[in-house]
């Protein structure tokens, strides 16, 4: 699968020739940090203060770049197809591989930054539990009562948020055997011809 | 068991039999336990209990569920009820009706008495969900397997209340499943004991 750049961002990157060598690897830099950290026009500043070259072009060029990982890596193109992909905006020889070097490099992480913007549920992180016998209460005295306390940490909107909750040792039982199914489910045929196929 | 001077009050109107002959104590008997344990709308309209003063009946109905629910919350003997109302001159016949009639209800009682009192949700059950997540808006080719639990909750008040839903991964669902697997084995070891 090849990217199909638009003129914008063409005209984005062409910048990068004209910026030098050295300048590439530095707008590679800023262009991760922007991925992991947001835009931050102080750094493109003082870049372009370094490398003597003026805060647009440093900032198309950042622009630029993000896209270009951003997109390839979404679509996690190999490497044949990235090469493939920007030939198109005749670079030298040494600026595609420098490029390739750069996805090849932060392919995975920003896989994982982009992972991380997919709408999520609330989702498991933890669970402590606790053996309970309950002997006695205001109303009933002399009682043998036993429970299995649970506090299930969930990830929700990246805050983390607790529930106490109790069950007795019949349905404990049959949580676990339910919840086993499922696991066991993943290993059933059709599941593997799934992934099988899908991959 | 011990009795406030106000149920003693009412036990030995009950125990009358010029105020109570054997029928109507029957019939409050009965409509003691059915309203503390089946019906809490239950009245006192039992044809048996149309002679008796209002007062006296309403009385009487207290003293004898205050009695109930303190021999079903003491979990009391015969012996120890029978010395009770004995104290508050009941003949020996009456007694014996009070306490098969509390016999059978024993278990029932308990239930009902075990149940009143705050507890954290209760998990009643599990339903779940494998689904297997290719892409989306944001990431293509992402392919890895992800469950959807729900676990059934209920609560002691009996209000109404959102079942707890979560995503999890496999592993995330291994963790789980043995975390559950470990407290069941500390259950069984503890049961044992």
């Amino acid at each position: 699968m090849l990217l199909v750049l638009s003129a914008e961002h063409r005209a984005h990157l062409g910048c990068l020739p004209r910026a030098g060598g050295a300048a590439v690897g530095e707008l590679g830099r800023l262009a991760l940090e922007q991925l992991r950290r947001g835009a931050a026009p102080r750094a493109c500043e003082s870049a372009a203060r370094k490398l003597n070259i003026s805060v647009d072009i440093i900032q198309h060029g950042v622009e630029g770049l993000v896209y270009l990982l951003t997109e390839s890596s979404k679509l996690m193109i190999s490497e044949v197809d990235f090469q493939d992909s920007i030939n198109v905006l005749g670079f030298s020889d040494e600026l595609n591989k420098s490029l390739l070097q750069l996805y090849l490099d932060n392919r995975k992480e920003i896989r994982s930054i982009l992972g991380e913007l997919a709408p999520r549920l609330p989702s498991y992180h933890s669970l402590e539990w606790r053996l309970d016998v309950q002997l006695a209460s205001r109303s009933l005295r002399q009682q043998i009562k036993p429970a299995v306390t649970m506090k299930l940490h969930l990830n929700q909107n990246e805050d983390q948020t607790a529930q106490v909750l109790q069950t007795d040792p019949a349905t404990l039982l049959h949580l676990i055997q339910q919840l086993e199914q499922a696991l066991g489910e993943m290993k059933m045929n059709h599941c593997r011809r799934i992934v099988r196929n899908m991959k | 068991m011990e009795l406030s001077p106000y149920a003693q009050g009412g036990w030995r109107l009950l125990g009358d039999p010029r105020r109570f002959p054997r029928r109507p104590f029957a019939a409050l008997l009965r409509a003691a336990f059915r309203s503390l344990l089946d019906d809490p709308q239950a009245g006192l309209d039992d044809p048996d209990l149309k002679d008796i003063d209002p007062t006296v009946l309403k009385h009487c109905h207290a003293a004898a569920a205050m009695c109930i629910l303190e021999a079903g919350k003491q979990k009391a003997d015969i012996s120890a009820i029978s010395t009770c109302l004995e104290d508050c001159k009941l003949d020996k016949e009456r007694i014996e009706q009070f306490c098969t009639e509390y016999q059978k209800n024993k278990d029932a009682l308990e239930i009902l008495l075990g149940s009143i009192g705050r507890s954290p949700l209760h998990i009643t059950d599990v339903s779940w969900r494998l689904e297997y997540q290719i892409k989306n808006n944001q990431l293509h080719k992402t392919y890895h397997p992800s469950y959807l639990v729900t676990l059934n909750v209920e609560s002691s008040d009996s209000g109404s209340h959102p079942d707890v839903s979560f995503s999890c991964t496999m592993e995330q669902l291994q963790d789980l499943v043995g975390k559950l697997k470990d407290a069941a084995k500390s259950l069984e070891r503890a049961t044992q004991m």
